[in-house]
């Protein structure tokens, strides 16, 4: 068995101190805006949101941003060019709990598969001409700063984002959900992909995403990012047997959680 | 309760089973993508080729539980109960001996209101192997007891029915003209199932330390499959829920859990009780096969095996015990 490292997806431990009206900052980086669209897709609680923060920046909706000392600041996106390392640093110094925003964030998710891939095959696909947007290597954002919280997925659940706000508020402890997908997917009565014969990433993702993609019979891909103990050797060997190569199951891994998974994991395979 | 068999003409059954509908709200096995207990408007689509792939235990001991709602220090505990009487059709007899087992966790060794609301009316009515169902039962190896409100055995042209209880012969007692009093009498070589013998009884008290437990451990992915499928699994969590508009409102809920999961045994100060995957592991099996029997005098397995049969790994700890050689 593989040596199993604890994986800690936040700093937050203890002492979290009750805020009111906490100042908040929602950022985006290199993504798809998708997560902080998560946040907005809470229409019938968003009222109430507002009432409980002072939301002081959120470029992506509003017009009118504070640039100054946040108590909390959602991260979206992976750093992927100078300027997210620039913006990242600048809020980090002026944050006090600083949340990494979905997968981008989390993982570096899809937009950090070029990691993989040979520079000069798309080179030619990057902003030359005027050099405003300075390429770096593609990386989460807790490669650079200290990120206090991750709300992991490719898009974060709504309701997680929520009682994430919650607890906060509260002063309580916030949890990060490490169990696999397959917790929540097998209470959800369906059958397992896996038995089925579908390459299903849920034994080594975190859950927490109520096992959506496999109630639509959809296999997972890992966009949570790796469970708590993963058993890669047990999971690569079932992929290995329903006939995939290790270069199919490699490249499987890299797309929603290579970054996170490759130390661990891609030793194993040829 | 009576001994002898009532009989029903196979082509009676849907009648009777019709008339059940009528009045209450019957669930029996269907198969779509898999087996599964659901709420059936007619009886033709019922399934009784193969066990169920998921038990009963979701109908009584529910994944996800409202306890109680509180408002600052007030609580309000609200106690739902089904709204009809559910009658369950087709069900085998491990599963009826498991929900006796949970029936006595949560009825007999603690009051649960929660369990108790959704489990006193519903009504069993038993399907009884002939042989195994699955390669990997072994009720046959374990100590199971009759435990229905109707049992039913299928024979060429008709069932055998046997009564357990007052609810079930009110059942056959609204459809009279569909059975018969039959002069056989429930003897106990109607209780066997042809090849569910396959764990051999051994004491495994003394194999906590055996090697051959890595050949299961090495392939299990914690994916809790097994706790989730299991009948007889009955550990869960607690937590609260508070409202956006007013943190101080909110519901406590009980969930589901398992104990192959490291969060399972994770305390206050982050120490984790059972950190490796090992320790968990053998936990299930001595939980499902020793510790149980020791306080309560039963074992809380029945041999379904569907947390062998469902194990994407397929992990099979009845092998592996079997295997294993006494020092």
């Amino acid at each position: 068995m593989q040596n199993q490292k604890v994986r800690k997806l936040y700093t937050i431990q203890s002492g979290l101190k009750k805020m009111n009206k906490p100042k908040v900052g929602i950022y985006g980086l290199t993504g798809c805006a998708g997560c902080q669209l998560s946040i907005i897709f809470n229409e019938d609680e968003i009222l109430d949101l507002i009432s409980l923060i002072d939301l002081r920046a959120f470029p992506f909706i509003k017009e009118k941003n504070y640039d100054e000392e946040f108590d909390l600041v959602f991260m979206e996106g992976l750093v992927a060019s100078a300027n997210d390392l620039e913006v990242l640093k600048k809020v980090r110094s002026k944050t006090k709990i600083l949340v990494a925003l979905g997968a981008c964030a989390h993982t570096g998710c899809i937009p950090a598969y070029r990691k993989w891939t040979l520079k000069e095959n798309y080179e030619h696909l990057l902003y030359k001409k005027d050099d405003i947007i300075k390429d770096e290597d593609p990386s989460p954002i807790e490669n650079h700063v200290k990120v206090d919280f991750t709300i992991p997925g490719c898009p974060p659940d709504k309701h997680e984002i929520l009682t994430f706000i919650k607890d906060v508020l509260k002063g309580k402890t916030p949890k990060t959900y490490n169990n696999p997908v397959c917790v929540e997917c097998r209470r959800n009565n369906n059958d397992c992909l896996l038995i089925v014969g579908k390459p299903c990433m849920g034994p080594i993702t975190a859950g927490g995403c109520h096992s959506i993609c496999i109630n639509g019979g959809f296999e997972c891909w890992g966009c949570r990012g790796p469970s708590g103990d993963a058993n890669y050797d047990a999971w690569i060997e079932i992929l290995r047997e329903q006939g995939h190569d290790d270069e199919f199951i490699k490249t499987r891994m890299k797309i929603f959680a290579g970054l996170k998974m490759e130390e661990d994991a891609f030793k194993i395979l040829k | 309760m009576d001994e002898f068999f009532y009989q029903i003409q196979k082509t009676d059954l849907s009648k009777f089973l019709n008339n059940i509908i009528q009045k209450n709200e019957l669930y029996a096995p269907i198969k779509t993508d898999a087996i599964r207990f659901e709420k059936i408007e007619s009886p033709e689509k019922i399934y009784l080729d193969t066990n169920a792939d998921f038990p009963l235990k979701e109908f009584f001991f529910r994944d996800r539980e409202k306890l109680f709602s509180f408002d600052k220090n007030k609580i309000k505990v609200e106690i739902e109960k089904p709204s009809k009487t559910r009658v369950f059709f087709g069900v085998r007899r491990c599963d009826l001996n498991a929900v006796k087992h949970q029936d006595f966790i949560f009825m007999e060794k603690h009051k649960d209101p929660y369990y108790s609301a959704q489990r006193e009316d519903a009504i069993l009515i038993g399907y009884h192997c002939k042989t195994a169902p699955s390669k990997y039962c072994f009720c046959g190896s374990m100590d199971l007891g009759d435990h229905y409100d109707l049992m039913f055995w299928e024979d060429e042209s008709h069932y055998f029915v046997h009564v357990g209880t007052k609810k079930g012969e009110n059942l056959i007692n609204s459809s009279k003209e569909l059975f018969s009093k039959t002069n056989i009498k429930l003897n106990e070589e109607h209780k066997k199932i042809d090849f569910t013998n396959r764990l051999k009884k051994k004491d495994i008290s003394k194999l906590q330390d055996n090697p051959d437990w890595k050949k299961g451990v090495d392939k299990c992915i914690s994916c809790a499959a097994c706790t989730t499928l299991c009948p007889t699994c009955y550990c869960h969590e607690i937590k609260d829920e508070v409202t956006l508009s007013d943190l101080q409102k909110g519901e406590r809920l009980r969930e589901w859990s398992s104990c192959q999961l490291k969060s399972f045994t994770k305390v206050a100060g982050n120490h984790v009780f059972r950190e490796n995957r090992e320790e968990r592991f053998k936990h299930r099996i001595y939980h499902q096969l020793q510790y149980f029997k020791e306080r309560y005098n039963i074992e809380m397995c029945v041999g379904c095996g569907r947390c062998i049969t469902h194990c994407p790994t397929e992990i099979d700890f009845v092998e592996i015990i079997n295997e294993m050689k006494e020092k």
